[in-house]
């Protein structure tokens, strides 16, 4: 596979999935803090 | 903190932040991310067109969305108090364009509503495979008045959704059926990447061609795709966010749909060029590119060829269309309660009971939509004329914002109270700078580059071209404009006795 193809596929992945499951994460653990802090 | 019972959110509210993201993430996810994504990718050089696509992500979209959450939850308003409240009084004909384009859109996508739940019919039935041309079929389908009876199914349907309301409506319908499109989605997904020659399409996808990089109409069908697909600017997420908690996040929950819906793209981008390149015998890439007005090539004539070929079993070939359509139901009928209950927000801001609101949306939503049904020139230059209207919406968006105070909006409504996540003023530099200069461009170009397609560009009667753009834009202009008085006092002087 081209080294091109590899680098725009990591590059694009990379951002959109890694980005969602970041924020996700990100969105989980504000939750958890909120029911700990009785918020919920 | 107990949420106040009254007010203009009649007391409801989604019950959590995943309700909140499911619904919103609902209205992100349409037919555009399944079948529009794979053809401007297609079109636009595979991996050359994916680098810009994910800046607009950062640069367009999550601004924008992240805006309309601000508004609507500040406000409490559909967007033509929004506008008036955020960007003055003398502004609400902007905010009541923004309803218009959505409105506009909705008359033609319950169409689209309704092919996708009469070739679910199709497909599960076997009656797709029994034919011989899927060209012949599509066309007998779309000359009869088969439309027109799905296009009534499918706004009756999402009426009664919204009329249920928010909780027991909105958020139960999207809870089921957005995880259902995923995981539907994640089952092709796999079934394509698995096919033999898959990875021919998996290669082109990511490929750049190096010759395209620098071509401006790459990075603005990537700023165009970024606008229709993620829904940002359309004014939904900002009627969403009416019914959102004062105690809920909005930079977070907004870059998680962003990055949410991109991420489905994706995943219906890979499946799509996997099982095209895996399964056609003729030119892969013609198929792919082949548009007819919402794509009607590839998503109704070509895919279920290849449906046909997927296995040597029927059984397992029908379960595979059968679920593909499902899941193409299932994001169009949520991106259209999203439309529906703008208008019917609306006319609730209006003073109208939102039952009485919701039988007039439904009623005028059926009838204004059937010459769409029925034709489909009329329905590509609906498709063409406010489609285009989007940018424009994403921009009065900002404009209000930059009316207010960019800053101020910052400080005391993105990071005020229920803030997760505090914004840094990089977004005063893209509201105020860079969604402008996107939008003058953007207008520009789809200008220009119609004139050059039509030397009659002028002519008001062609379906697609500038003079039609501009004449329906101003007349519905014109007569908003003409009538905001009218609007601001009917919203404010209830409000405000």
């Amino acid at each position: 596979m081209n080294i091109f193809t590899i680098i725009t596929a990591v590059i694009v992945l990379g951002i959109v999935w890694g980005g969602v499951t970041f924020f996700l994460s990100r969105a989980m653990k504000y939750e958890k803090l909120k029911e700990e802090n009785g918020q919920k | 903190m107990e949420e106040q019972k009254s007010g203009r959110h009649g007391g409801e509210f989604f019950s959590s932040r995943w309700a909140l993201i499911i619904a919103t993430i609902g209205i992100a996810v349409g037919t555009g991310n399944i079948w529009r994504f794979s053809r401007i990718v297609a079109q636009n050089g595979g991996g050359s067109f994916l680098i810009p696509w994910v800046i607009f992500l950062l640069i367009w979209s999550v601004p924008l969305i992240i805006a309309e959450f601000a508004i609507g939850k500040s406000t409490r308003f559909g967007p033509v108090g929004a506008i008036a409240k955020t960007g003055g009084k003398r502004f609400a004909w902007m905010g009541a364009f923004i309803v218009f384009v959505s409105t506009a859109i909705m008359f033609y996508y319950s169409v689209v509503t309704g092919w996708c739940l009469r070739y679910f019919f199709s497909a599960i039935s076997g009656n797709l495979f029994n034919t011989k041309d899927q060209l012949v079929y599509w066309n007998e389908f779309s000359s009869s008045l088969q439309p027109l009876v799905f296009h009534f199914v499918a706004m009756a349907f999402v009426a009664f959704i919204i009329y249920r309301g928010v909780t027991k409506g909105i958020e139960k319908v999207t809870k089921f059926m957005v995880p259902s499109l995923l995981g539907i989605l994640i089952i092709l997904f796999i079934r394509a990447v698995t096919l033999p020659g898959a990875i021919d399409g998996i290669k082109y996808f990511f490929t750049p061609d190096l010759s395209t990089i620098l071509d401006y109409k790459v990075w603005l069908n990537a700023l165009t795709q970024n606008a229709w697909d993620t829904g940002a600017g359309w004014g939904l997420i900002l009627t969403y966010a009416i019914y959102m908690k004062k105690k809920e996040d909005i930079s977070l929950n907004a870059a998680l749909i962003g990055f949410g819906n991109n991420s489905v793209s994706l995943l219906a981008g890979i499946t799509i060029f996997s099982t095209v390149f895996a399964l056609s015998s003729v030119d892969a890439m013609q198929q792919i590119s082949q548009a007819g007005p919402a794509n009607t090539g590839l998503t109704f004539i070509y895919l279920p060829q290849l449906f046909a070929k997927i296995s040597s079993s029927y059984v397992i070939n029908v379960f595979f269309a059968s679920i593909f359509f499902i899941a193409l139901f299932f994001a169009a009928v949520t991106s259209l309660m999203s439309m529906v209950e703008l208008s019917t927000r609306t006319l609730i801001d209006f003073g109208l009971k939102r039952q009485k609101a919701i039988i007039i949306v439904a009623v005028v939503g059926f009838v204004l939509g059937v010459p769409s049904a029925i034709n489909l020139d009329f329905f590509a230059n609906q498709d063409w004329v406010w489609g285009v209207g989007l940018i424009l919406s994403g921009a009065f968006i900002s404009f209000s914002i930059i009316r207010y105070g960019v800053d101020k909006f910052r400080t005391e409504i993105i990071n005020g109270y229920g803030s997760d996540v505090k914004i840094g003023k990089w977004f005063n530099f893209v509201i105020s700078i860079l969604i402008p200069i996107q939008v003058v461009v953007l207008i520009a170009w789809w200008l220009i580059s119609s004139v050059s397609w039509d030397p009659q560009w002028w002519n008001p009667f062609h379906s697609l071209n500038t003079g039609t753009v501009l004449f329906q834009w101003i007349i519905v202009l014109a007569a908003l404009i003409f009538l905001n008085k009218t609007m601001v006092k009917l919203i404010f002087e209830r409000e405000e006795p």
